[in-house]
């Protein structure tokens, strides 16, 4: 345990905490580990570390505990902490760690300054504070296959603030020909990224695998942002026909994913 | 003389008034309107008894068609799911507060309205639902504007306005007879014009400013007009007639509420 390296990470949403982490996740060598205590199972940060990174144990916070009690010698492990979460937690201070505070360049003081041994100059956002606390919403939606022009549009109404102020935003979606994207948005940077999974396509019926929508923001409507998710949702009717038309254009591709599912 | 030419008020009643105070001010002599009386805002009735009121010449928009004969929006209208779902619960709302005088008026509404050579439609001459993007291809255009047997064709129905100019259109035609050898025919086709006056109530051009579109016949100018108006007045009566408040956004924003064409080819069968 002591030889183990433990790095705990902090800072503003959307400063870019995963982005920083992520680059100490491409080697292969060492023994990784990641966690996202007070995010559950299922958030969009854990479930996209794991298909990125699969030689990366990602685990769970039910987990945590075990884990970090009988981690192996040289291991490195990454602890994301949300911006939610209670710096001076008692879990937190007994660990033997470093702590790392990913920040704004413009934010010169703060209480994650007092906390960290090391800042790391992250996106130039502007850092809203804490106070008062900025609301998390997340909407698992496995199985759900959208739009894509639907998505886009919500995703615009979203991100301009057309149902609260939204700071952050991130999700996987499912696509009708089985893709399925990594969808990124911070506030005061431009645009909305989308990345494509590294994942076989999922071309029958609906996908059993994780994916979600989590806001960060501030009044937050969020029935109406559950109705118009769901509002832009394929049917299974439509969802088929979808499946069934990509199919009949690839029919190589087809074989190939049967086999990987 | 000079033309003021409207179209799609979609039941906005607060950007109507600021357009006809504009028209007033720039002392237009004739108004005429494109049609979508009615549809997506809060004010379907009073937009159509002011327009009747003042004796407006009017042709039959795609909204008000579908308030007469049903729901019948061509597939080219949608750009997603969520926009039909939109579209529809919009139609829904605007039928179920049209009072029958008034959708009785707008079945009397004409496809086409004549000016000497100029034509005036809400979609094209063949259809209140069909889009002149202004990407449209060339020919097809001219197609349209000559099968209206004018020389400027004014029309809506896209929400943003555009001037398109048909020059000097030389059309090649190769007749081929029996026995003759064969000869090809030129016809010269004058300059021919589209003018897109844009929406008074719902515009899509990325600002909440009504537009519409002067034009004088003595010296065939085109003026555009993009005129101000207190739409918040607007998006209050959107969410105070139980409307989907996300028109009020983007009301706001100057984009469309559900409809919108983007594909130039294709050509509505309705
Ligand atoms: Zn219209
Ligand atoms: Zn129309």
């Amino acid at each position: 345990m002591a030889s183990s390296n433990i790095t705990l990470v902090a800072g503003s949403p959307g400063a870019g905490k995963t982005t920083w982490i992520s680059q100490f996740l491409t080697d292969q060598s060492q023994d990784l580990f990641y966690l996202c205590p007070g995010m559950g199972r299922d958030s969009v940060d854990l479930v996209r570390i794991g298909y990125r990174f699969p030689w990366v144990s990602v685990i769970p916070e039910n987990q945590a505990q075990t884990v970090l009690a009988g981690l192996p010698r040289q291991a490195q492990v990454y602890l994301e902490l949300g911006f939610h979460l209670d710096l001076a937690s008692p879990l937190l201070a007994t660990l033997p760690c470093q702590r790392v505070a990913v920040l704004p360049p413009s934010l010169n003081q703060s209480e994650w300054h007092d906390w960290a041994d090391e800042v790391i100059p992250g996106n130039d956002i502007q850092d809203a504070g804490r106070d008062p606390l900025p609301e998390l919403w997340r909407s698992p939606l496995t199985g759900q296959v959208f739009d894509p022009p639907s998505l886009d549009e919500l995703l615009i109404e979203l991100t301009g603030g057309a149902y609260g102020k939204v700071m952050r935003l991130k999700g996987i979606f499912e696509m009708p020909d089985g893709r399925a994207f990594h969808i990124d948005f911070v506030q005061g940077l431009p645009g909305i990224e989308y990345t494509e999974l590294n994942l076989p396509r999922w071309l029958q019926g609906r996908p059993n695998r994780f994916s979600g929508l989590e806001v960060v923001g501030h009044h937050l409507e969020q029935e109406t942002i559950s109705k118009t998710l769901l509002a832009s949702c394929l049917a299974d009717d439509v969802l088929a026909q979808y499946q069934h038309q990509y199919q009949r254009l690839h029919p190589d591709e087809e074989t190939k994913e049967v086999f990987s599912i | 003389m000079k033309l003021a030419v409207i179209s799609c008020i979609h039941g906005n009643y607060e950007a109507l008034n600021a357009v006809l105070s504009d028209i007033d001010a720039q002392k237009a002599d004739q108004i005429y309107c494109l049609g979508d009386l009615v549809g997506y805002g809060p004010y379907p009735n009073a937009v159509v008894e002011m327009i009747r009121s003042l004796d407006i010449p009017t042709c039959q928009g795609c909204w008000d068609e579908d308030i007469v004969e049903g729901l019948n929006a061509c597939e080219c209208s949608y750009p997603s799911q969520l926009a039909e779902t939109r579209g529809r619960l919009a139609h829904e709302w605007t039928n179920s507060v049209i009072h029958p005088e008034v959708r009785e008026y707008l079945a009397t509404l004409p496809m086409t309205l004549k000016l000497d050579n100029l034509c005036f439609v809400h979609g094209s001459p063949s259809s209140q639902h069909e889009y002149l993007l202004p990407s449209m291809d060339g020919f097809a255009a001219l197609e349209r504007v000559l099968s209206a047997d004018a020389d400027v064709l004014f029309c809506g129905h896209t929400h943003v306005p555009y001037v398109r100019d048909l020059e000097d259109a030389a059309l090649s035609v190769n007749v081929q007879q029996p026995d003759q050898t064969e000869s090809p025919k030129q016809f010269q086709v004058a300059l021919r014009q589209i003018v897109n006056v844009g929406s008074v109530g719902e515009p899509r051009h990325g600002r909440p400013n009504a537009t519409y579109v002067l034009y004088d016949t003595d010296t065939a100018q085109v003026t555009l007009r993009e005129v101000p108006y207190d739409y918040a007045k607007t998006c209050l009566a959107i969410l105070e007639q139980g409307l989907p408040p996300i028109f009020a956004w983007r009301l706001a924003r100057g984009m469309e509420f559900a409809e919108r064409a983007d594909d130039p080819t294709h050509v509505c069968e309705r």
